[in-house]
């Protein structure tokens, strides 16, 4: 198994290397002026366009430009961004957390709410548990996540006030900028528990619940279909028959013969699932008021901030790269075949 | 027996959560009772006051952070009262010369600046000159250099200096315990341009942090500065009623923390909380939910709020505003996205494509005012004729108008750059700020009219974030864009100059150049008397008609939208925002 890792790892530079040339490749279709931004650090340089032109050889080869523009990504410059006024790599470490946070909860609830809905659906086919979680789910993936965001906020937080938006209450957020809270992740749950302040954990739940359940409830569906199949089938497997003829209990049955091999195409799905969630946050982010990276991607992409949208872009296909190597990891080490090839 | 701790875990959970959470209507508990939370859909574009010239800038500098030698009686821009001045100059006291060219002001003394230091006369001389000599493109300094030296930029058309230190060095003078101001002509709205922009900062803050020391010799290295250049730019230090606490670009939030060394009894709030949230749904159930005392809300969204419990709407507040849309004479093309191939060739624009008076008054002739009116006003508009507005002296009801007329337009067009326009077409993105749906309804008004004239002509719309915006348009890259004009103070010069003349903000933006125009906005800063004022605005709004830099779409009536609880709000249309010193939430 540890050769296979080694493969992946070794592979993932090769993978980091092609995506950065498909962006690149996307970049090339903007003028050379608007290009030039990617190279700015300071807003001072922005009446210099002409000069970075000629000083990072916009008006040259592509592959030059190319060797430039990968030089400057590599030593973490990614150019000044318009809409949040600082370079992108501060802006992208000062959001970056809040999403991780967000899409954190939510991929866990995503993981558990389908693996368990999934499994109880195969188990008690055409009952009425089944009927309930297929037509939730279908209904989940069906209807816009915006729109579900919306319903979920105005009967929560608008009628019942219980979930409010933001990341924080007014009381919290102050408290965290008073100086007397150390910030040591960046995530606000696992940081106010660090502090010892539990008034500022609960309240940071609070303002993810609704923004985990939008994306819960629209990306759960899939997972639900595939555990559900997955079980059916391996529920009608000759060694599940076995153990149930042994006289095994249907509980040990179904959670330790059955589910462990009906979770690998559901761990195939999962790097599915972690862009479906990448690319829900950016809509989820802004209903909510959520500060994380997804929002500043949307006001970005509308203002045509170019260096912070290729910054978005290089992020998150980062996090691509790397949930698809967790994924392979993780098949490997439940399908003992996978290593033998 | 698991189900069941499942169970009761969930219920346990949930009443923590829910804990002292629900709806907050009329007759409600006050949420936060010495915090004011006010969420806005533009982001402030820079701190300095020597710079910012947009309202949601304005809102945190002024009257809260930075101070004025006089302010406004309330809501009555006609009187002054006192504040970092101890006397409001007028004949009868004996501090505006009989020639009306000298204008002294008593400043107070024992006044403390939020860093501890007390404010001297020097501060307040420093500061007037640092805001006239600062001069960047789009700024206030007019404002101050029209009246005191006679010239509204420090620099001329061609960018060569045409005010020397010495200029407005004499022009402010201390004597004493007082600050002299001596006026290059009468100019009768001089105390409500002080009243409005006589801010005053630390010279020794400043200058400890890299701005301009007050020295003769260096202050053309400080002049038209770019946004980020100065540590005022995001850092303050007045002598308000509030302090500034964090400007988090990220989180789009200004804290204001109650000043407990003010010179007067200090504010009944602790703090103010002012956010950028640009989603109107957001913004309003936060107001619902009593997390919000103060919004945004646009006339099209009025309906939305109208009869929510514990909200209170002060609405037709009388307000000079005037909105429009400018068209760019000379786009700077350069990693522009907005102008398409930048070619009249059917996929883009020419930089020059606004400088045909044909294209421009097409544009005129192909607005729907009416629906535009209707639409995004609910009615509460007029349609202007210009830039000299209803309210102002020189206000012409009988000055030709363009109305929407398609066939107009058609005939426009078709003579446009020798028929080019007609047989090739056009492409370009008409822009306006995100959240501004006013704006977005007139962008989308146009857009409608001008496709449906000929289906060469393409018309795309793009909303922008306040500040970035107001940084495009500033850098000539706005093509055709919708931002509108509040007033500084309440005289026809503030809108003659910034839509007419050359050094005006919009022309500079915009390229336009007009020399009867210039001299007729001089000649009407300068004339004194009443009726020739009048007869000179009236000239200006014939050659704003003729010239077209600009389409007049509408003079609204205002309103805002508030908590039931916030007492003490008093409405004064040139604010920026609200005044918090007197608020209280009860």
């Amino acid at each position: 198994m540890i050769a296979f890792i080694v493969r992946r790892l070794l592979l993932l530079p090769l993978v980091a290397l092609g995506v950065t040339a498909l962006i690149f490749a996307l970049l090339q279709f903007l003028t050379p002026a608007m290009r030039a931004s990617l190279y700015i650090t300071d807003p001072k340089q922005l009446n210099a366009l002409p000069d970075i032109i000629r000083k990072y050889h916009l008006d040259q080869p592509v592959y030059v430009q190319y060797g430039d523009w990968l030089r400057q990504v590599l030593h973490g410059d990614l150019g000044w961004s318009e809409t949040a006024r600082e370079p992108v790599a501060d802006a992208i470490r000062g959001f970056f957390p809040a999403t991780l946070e967000l899409a954190m909860y939510a991929f866990l609830c995503i993981l558990a709410l389908g693996i368990w809905l999934g499994t109880a659906s195969a188990v008690n086919k055409d009952k009425l548990i089944d009927h309930l979680s297929r037509v939730t789910s279908i209904s989940g993936a069906s209807l816009p996540t915006f729109v579900w965001a919306l319903l979920l906020l105005m009967v929560f937080y608008g009628h019942f006030g219980w979930f409010p938006p933001g990341r924080l209450s007014l009381d919290a957020d102050l408290y965290v900028r008073s100086g007397k809270f150390h910030v040591y992740t960046g995530l606000m749950t696992v940081d106010a528990l660090l502090n010892g302040q539990g008034w500022i954990f609960w309240d940071a739940v609070r303002h993810l619940v609704l923004p985990v359940a939008t994306l819960t409830y629209y990306l759960v569906a899939v997972l639900v279909r595939i555990t559900r199949s997955s079980m059916l089938e391996t529920l009608r497997a000759d060694y599940v028959r076995t153990a149930q003829a042994k006289g095994l209990p249907r509980r040990i049955v179904v959670d330790r013969h059955a589910r462990r091999n009906a979770l690998i195409p559901v761990i195939t799905l999962a790097s599915l699932l972690f862009i479906g969630l990448l690319s829900g946050v950016v809509i989820t982010e802004s209903v909510f008021n959520y500060p994380g990276i997804g929002r500043w991607g949307v006001g970005a992409s509308q203002q045509l901030d170019i260096p912070a949208v290729t910054g978005f872009a290089l992020i998150f296909a980062g996090l691509l790269v790397l949930g698809n190597l967790c994924a392979d990891v993780l098949y490997a080490v439940v399908d003992p075949r996978i290593r033998l090839q | 027996m698991k189900q069941r701790v499942l169970a009761c875990t969930v219920v346990l959970v949930l009443a923590v959560l829910t804990l002292g959470t629900g709806a907050r209507g009329a007759g409600a508990p006050v949420k936060n009772p010495d915090t004011f939370v006010t969420l806005r859909f533009g982001d402030p574009e820079s701190l300095d006051p020597a710079y910012a010239y947009d309202t949601a800038s304005a809102e945190i500098i002024y009257p809260n952070v930075y101070e004025t030698l006089i302010t406004f009686d309330g809501s009555v821009l006609s009187r002054y009262v006192p504040l970092l001045a101890t006397q409001v100059p007028s004949l009868q006291n004996g501090l505006v010369s009989k020639d009306g060219l000298t204008y002294t002001f008593p400043i107070r003394k024992g006044v403390k600046f939020h860093d501890g230091s007390t404010m001297t006369p020097e501060d307040v001389r420093y500061s007037m000159l640092r805001f006239m000599l600062q001069d960047r493109d789009g700024g206030p300094s007019w404002l101050l250099l029209t009246p005191l030296t006679g010239k509204d930029s420090t620099r001329a058309g061609d960018g060569k200096f045409q005010v020397t230190y010495q200029d407005v060095a004499k022009a402010v003078t201390v004597q004493g315990d007082n600050v002299v101001f001596h006026l290059a002509h009468p100019y009768g709205a001089f105390l409500s341009i002080i009243a409005g922009f006589s801010f005053v900062m630390p010279k020794a803050w400043a200058a400890s942090h890299g701005d301009w020391d007050g020295s003769p010799t260096t202050w053309q290295r400080y002049n038209n500065p770019k946004l980020q250049d100065r540590y005022a730019f995001d850092h303050m230090d007045g002598t308000g009623p509030f302090k500034l606490q964090t400007w988090d670009r990220q989180a789009k939030q200004v804290i204001l923390v109650r000043s407990d060394n003010y010179w007067r009894k200090p504010a009944r709030l602790a703090r103010v909380v002012i956010r950028t949230v640009q989603e109107f749904g957001t913004r309003r159930l936060q107001l619902q939910q009593g997390d919000a005392d103060l919004i945004d809300v646009n006339r099209p969204e009025q309906s939305q709020v109208q009869g929510m419990a514990g909200v209170t709407i002060h609405d037709d507040l009388p307000q000079l505003v005037l909105q429009a849309l400018h068209f760019n004479f000379k786009i700077d093309a350069t990693g522009n996205p907005d102008v398409g191939s930048g070619k009249l060739d059917g996929n883009g624009i020419p930089p020059d494509f606004f400088s045909d008076v044909h294209v421009r008054r097409a544009f005129a002739y192909a607005f729907d005012y009416g629906t535009f009116i209707r639409d995004a006003y609910r009615g509460k508009a007029v349609q202007p004729n210009g830039p000299i507005i209803q309210g102002l002296l020189g206000y012409d009801p009988s000055a030709p108008r363009y109305t929407f007329d398609r066939n107009k337009a058609i005939a426009e067009f078709k003579e446009a750059w020798g028929g080019k326009v007609w047989d090739t077409g056009f492409k370009f993105t008409l822009t306006y700020n995100t959240g501004n749906t006013v704006r977005q309804i007139g962008a989308q008004i146009l857009k409608d009219v001008v496709e449906s004239l000929n289906p060469k002509f393409k018309l795309d719309i793009r909303n922008m974030q306040w500040s970035q915006f107001l940084q495009t348009t500033n850098a000539h890259k706005g093509t055709l864009y919708a931002l509108g004009w509040a007033v500084d103070y309440p005289d026809p010069d503030d809108f003659a100059q910034p839509f007419l003349a050359s050094n005006g903000d919009y022309p500079k933006r915009n390229s336009y150049h007009n020399a009867e125009a210039d001299r007729l906005v001089r000649e009407g800063a300068t004339t004194v008397d009443p009726a020739k004022r009048a007869a000179i605005y009236k000239q200006l709004t014939r050659i704003a008609y003729q010239d077209v830099p600009q389409l007049y779409v509408a003079q609204p009536v205002g309103f805002v939208v508030m908590r039931s609880w916030v007492h003490g709000w008093y409405y004064n249309p040139v604010f920026g925002g609200a005044n918090y010193y007197p608020l209280y939430k009860e």
